[in-house]
């Protein structure tokens, strides 16, 4: 049995629905592509009050818990980029955020000596240069595989992955090197990667 | 072909950022390796998401001045992963983890310890200790039981202790219940992360002897 948290009435509380979730998710598109102010007031109305609600519970103070929610849709603004629909909400997205700074804060409120940061448990925050759970290490394969499999992925596919594999850059910093939208970037990677597992699962 | 998950109970308590640290950061790591654990805990994040986030705690002028002084910020890239995404040990090099990656280059060297076994030490500043641990072909570790909690994540090939086989990515637990002795046959040996709370006690033959010095070499 799971402890103090109830997992089975996912519709009962009255959360976000799902235009709420759209209209979100396209306001994170304009701050990541264009700094749009106003999709971030839209973003920061909502969802401000919310994370401070939650800092309020997890924090117990008021002072800390508006420091939380300024650290929380700080990241918000500046990395919005990061943000990627097809893995959550945005709701979801903002909640780990929230989650991996009130854990690096009570890390140094405690004077916990422990080295562990949140970045290291969970990289919400961090660019994307491998995608997590598509080519995991029990896919692992060789070098030499690897190369052979990209040489048979179309030019502009191979271009993005290898800026982003091979050279380490960010996808954020491939759309700008190769002056393509940050949005065409992440969907070539998505299929290119998505072209790399199913050539790694023919030839097993 | 991985058999041994954590707990459905870990995974939410690793979800909220209430599990310990230690333990987190061998979640985190079984999660780089097992695409249902990740799934399970995406899934959990979304259900907490929903409830930490439907209740709006009234805005004030405070908000309003937070508000105007983040969008006079610029953009910023996220955190890049570090280098050392290996782990290297005569030779041989061992692709780990994410989450374990910033730790490769923050072990004290590789120690040869008894029988065909390789042990490195991870200074993670947490209680208990975490290493490392390499059993070439044909090593063993000690019979041994567990005073506290001893968290293992089998980051490279496999080896078994007499109560089960253990394939790569598998999380084990076990404690003072379970008395084991670790071997490997597999021909690349085994390489395992593990995380011990309290000493380890040895219960066999000659390797009793170690009891009085265990916390050398294991703790
Ligand atoms: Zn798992």
């Amino acid at each position: 049995m799971l402890v103090g948290i109830q997992l089975d009435n996912r519709q009962s509380q009255g959360t976000a629905p799902i235009d709420v979730a759209d209209e979100m998710s396209l306001c994170l598109q304009e701050v990541a592509l264009q700094r749009c102010q106003a999709s971030f007031a839209r973003l920061f109305n909502y969802f401000a009050p919310r994370v401070r609600s939650y800092a309020l519970k997890q924090m117990g103070n008021e002072a800390v818990a508006m420091e939380l929610v300024q650290e929380t849709l700080t990241n918000v603004w500046q990395k919005a980029h990061l943000f990627d629909a097809e893995k959550g909400s945005p709701s979801t997205w903002i909640f780990t955020i929230a989650r991996n700074i009130r854990f690096d804060m009570l890390r140094k409120q405690q004077n916990r000596k422990e080295d562990i940061c949140a970045d290291d448990l969970w990289p919400v925050l961090c660019e994307q240069t491998a995608a997590p759970g598509e080519l995991g290490l029990d896919q692992q394969v060789t070098l030499d595989q690897v190369g052979q499999l990209f040489e048979a992925l179309p030019d502009k596919q191979r271009q993005v992955i290898e800026a982003i594999y091979v050279q380490g850059k960010s996808q954020q910093e491939v759309a700008e090197s190769l002056g393509i939208p940050l949005g065409t970037v992440k969907s070539r990677t998505r299929l290119a990667l998505q072209r790399l597992k199913e050539m790694l699962s023919e030839d097993d | 072909m991985i058999n041994l998950h954590p707990t459905d109970e870990q995974l939410l308590q690793f979800a909220q950022g209430l599990a310990s640290p230690g333990l987190s950061l061998i979640i985190a790591a079984h999660m780089d390796m097992c695409g249902k654990c990740a799934a399970r805990v995406a899934q959990f994040e979304g259900r907490l998401a929903e409830q930490a986030l439907s209740h709006p705690q009234a805005a004030e002028p405070e908000l309003q001045k937070m508000l105007d002084s983040i969008m006079a910020l610029p953009a910023q890239t996220g955190v890049k992963p570090d280098c050392a995404t290996f782990l290297e040990l005569d030779g041989r090099k061992f692709a780990l983890p994410r989450s374990l990656q910033r730790y490769a280059g923050k072990i004290s060297g590789w120690s040869h310890m008894v029988g065909k076994l390789w042990q490195a030490r991870v200074d993670l500043g947490i209680e208990g200790r975490a290493d490392f641990i390499y059993m070439e072909k044909g090593g063993s570790v000690p019979e041994h039981t567990h005073k506290g909690n001893e968290l293992t994540l089998v980051l490279d090939g496999e080896f078994s202790d007499g109560l089960n086989h253990y394939d790569t990515g598998d999380f084990i637990r076990c404690d003072g219940q379970h008395t084991h002795m670790p071997h490997t046959e597999a021909d690349e040996g085994c390489l395992v992360f593990s995380l011990l709370d309290q000493p380890l006690h040895f219960t066999s033959g000659l390797a009793r002897l170690l009891n009085p010095f265990s916390h050398l070499f294991f703790k």
